[in-house]
């Protein structure tokens, strides 16, 4: 017993809500749904990517025209160059090479560096802009329900206005306004993307405020902040860990989408930049434009999959 | 009864205001506590039965200030509680505590029972770790449950024992007077027992009072010393046990008595009452009780019975006895 209650207690003999039975249940239900555990693995392998990849391949903004629009390893493309001496078209087959293995783009940039260093542009993006939306939108969410009365009104109508700025036009203006820069990107999402979460947030912890816990913890005269931090926020934590997991596609969607249209910082290489690039040329290299894409969707799509077996099985009314 | 008094209610009202419309306007208030006044000495049970709806589970909160009451005053060990500042409040709230109903929603699932217990010694200034660990382990130890139990956490625990929990928690800053909200209704009929063995234990030894809340009379026969009955927001009979339930005045007494099951089938006529309890948001006037009453009598619906002492301690509202 005293082995248990070193690890579960904190140093001044607060408890610090890791149980660790709880947490084997959960890693139990979510094992059971195949393909969240695939999009954890993607996940993982995306994060050790981002963290490790760029110490291992050339500056992703290294230009060199001798080899640009190679194609990727095993493919080849028809180059036809006119010869004014001769008035003539030659041909010439481009084949990919082993030292450029994606291939290389209009500016003979190698296309797996761009992709690596893009990885930690998204990853980053997506964390921090998240992180800080669901933090807001917790913060919100909970105080508005447990204080409840005009501060929930003025919250709520609050939240209601800022629902309905359209978004993406507010980032695009915002971002005209200041420059494109990665710091400004993430402030916008993360100022703007908490709405959904205050809601969700503010529902749950309604209907946990009038539990006879939270009163019990009232009635030793605790006080709200003490009643919210160690009461409300501990019971909410579990929503707050699948929504911000939800969340993430979406922003990288954001910025790569921003990039695309241009307004993406340019100090940094992400895969919305490449893509814009790429959409120049898909008629003379393809895979500047389509590598980037397949990198979007398998990153959105396993931070779905994973976010929906957390949902399933954090919820004890869900079967897995 | 005993010689101290730790709790006085005088004319304790608690309204909750009905605001409705499209454009919010105050529509009704309901009654839930109108007019309440008791007293319970150190170290005496005082039992509250009465029907769901009726105000019972209010009253106990209305006296912890969990509800801020209408008006009224509630001296409580010499201080009125409603006049406290929200530090002061605080600071009483050790000595006044609640046990509620439900055990299972009134733990903290996140958290685990040794944390639940701690946070009273935390929130009341217990600074040392160790101390606090000690206090914890004692607490347990007095509830009946083993100290080692205190790192796990409610979903391990059966409804007893979480009720001992709750208890424990209560328990904590050495309270003189515990609000027991139907701690035992929620309960098997062999846990009932312990838990209220367990009490009256605890009563005995730290010498507490409790304001024991219930609607199962054989359970409030069993622990109080004596009896309120409260029906739509008003107490209207009040008496020592013994007398209570020999010699019931009221005629909603009366009611509630005969409905008790006994093995002694056919020793009292039965008296059924008829209908629901009618809506405290727009109580009877006159007597609230005289559209059930099987003995209502033609001044019942225009004047309000005064609650008088009829007998040395046994108090009654009602026209019959005045």
């Amino acid at each position: 017993m005293t082995e248990t209650r070193s690890m579960t207690r904190g140093k001044a003999g607060m408890p610090v809500y890791i149980n660790r039975r709880l947490m084997n249940y959960y890693w139990e239900r979510l094992k059971k749904n195949r393909l969240s555990l695939v999009g954890l693995g993607f996940i993982v392998f995306l994060a050790l990517v981002g963290i490790f990849g760029p110490l291992f391949v050339q500056d992703p903004q290294k230009v060199d025209f001798e080899i640009k629009n190679m194609p990727p390893l095993g493919c080849s493309i028809q180059e036809s160059v006119y010869d004014i001496k001769t008035s003539e078209f030659t041909t010439t087959l481009i084949n990919g090479r082993a030292d450029h293995p994606l291939g290389t783009d209009s500016k003979g940039r190698d296309m797996l560096a761009m992709l690596i260093a893009g990885s930690r542009i998204s990853l980053l993006v997506g964390l921090l802009a998240s992180g800080m939306a669901i933090f807001l939108g917790t913060f919100i969410g909970v105080l508005s329900a447990y204080l409840g009365g005009w501060v929930d009104n003025a919250l709520m109508r609050f939240t209601d206005i800022m629902m309905t700025f359209p978004f993406f036009l507010l980032l695009v203006l915002i971002v005209f306004i200041f420059g494109p820069s990665l710091a400004i990107i993430v402030l916008v999402i993360g100022l703007t993307g908490w709405t959904g979460a205050a809601r969700l947030i503010r529902s749950e912890a309604l209907s946990l405020r009038t539990r006879d816990f939270i009163t019990a913890s009232k009635a030793l005269g605790a006080s709200d902040a003490r009643v919210m931090f160690n009461h409300l926020i501990p019971n909410v934590i579990s929503l707050i860990i699948v929504m911000a997991t939800l969340s993430i596609p979406g922003v990288i969607m954001a910025e790569a989408a921003l990039s695309f249209i241009g307004l993406g910082d340019p100090m940094s290489t992400s895969w919305g930049t490449i893509l814009n690039t790429g959409q120049h040329s898909l008629d003379t290299a393809w895979w500047v434009a389509v590598e980037p894409g397949i990198m979007l969707f398998f990153t959105v799509l396993s931070f779905n999959f994973f976010g929906d077996g957390l949902r399933d099985a954090f919820d004890p009314k869900a079967s897995v | 009864m005993s010689s101290a008094q730790i709790l006085q209610v005088r004319g304790l009202k608690k309204y909750f205001r009905v605001i409705s419309g499209l454009i919010p306007r105050l529509s009704g208030e309901i009654k839930a506590v109108d007019g309440v006044s008791l007293a319970i000495g150190e170290g005496e049970v005082l039992g509250l039965v009465g029907e769901s709806g009726c105000g019972k589970s209010t009253l106990g909160k209305t006296i912890m200030r969990l509800e801020e009451p209408t008006s009224g005053e509630i001296i409580f060990n010499g201080v009125d509680v409603v006049k406290l500042k929200k530090k002061d409040l605080q600071a009483m709230r050790g000595k006044l505590q609640i046990v509620f109903q439900d055990p299972d929603s009134s733990l903290d699932p996140r958290m685990t029972v040794g944390g639940s217990i701690e946070e009273a010694l935390i929130v009341h200034g217990v600074q040392d770790p160790a101390e606090r660990n000690d206090r914890v382990a004692g607490l347990m130890e007095k509830v009946g449950l083993e100290a080692g139990f205190v790192d796990r956490y409610p979903h391990e625990f059966s409804g007893g024992q979480k009720q001992r929990i709750g208890i424990a928690r209560a328990l904590a800053m050495d309270p003189q007077l515990i609000i027991a909200d139907e701690p035992v209704s929620a309960l098997d009929v062999s846990v009932q027992a312990q838990i209220l063995n367990l009490m009256m234990d605890i009563k005995d030894r730290d010498g507490l009072a409790y304001m024991f809340v219930s609607h199962d009379l054989s359970v409030v026969k069993y622990i109080s010393d004596r009896v309120a009955v409260m029906y739509l927001g008003k107490i209207v009979e009040l008496a020592d046990k013994r007398e209570f339930f020999q010699n019931p005045l009221h005629p909603y007494t009366e009611a509630l008595l005969s409905a008790i099951a006994s093995l002694r089938p056919a020793s009292k006529e039965r008296i059924l009452l008829k209908g629901d309890v009618p809506s405290p948001l727009n109580p009877p006037a006159g007597c609230r009780f005289h559209t059930r009453c099987h003995r209502v009598m033609a001044i019942c619906p225009h004047s309000e019975p005064e609650f008088r002492e009829v007998a040395p301690g046994h108090y009654v509202a009602c026209h019959l006895y005045a």
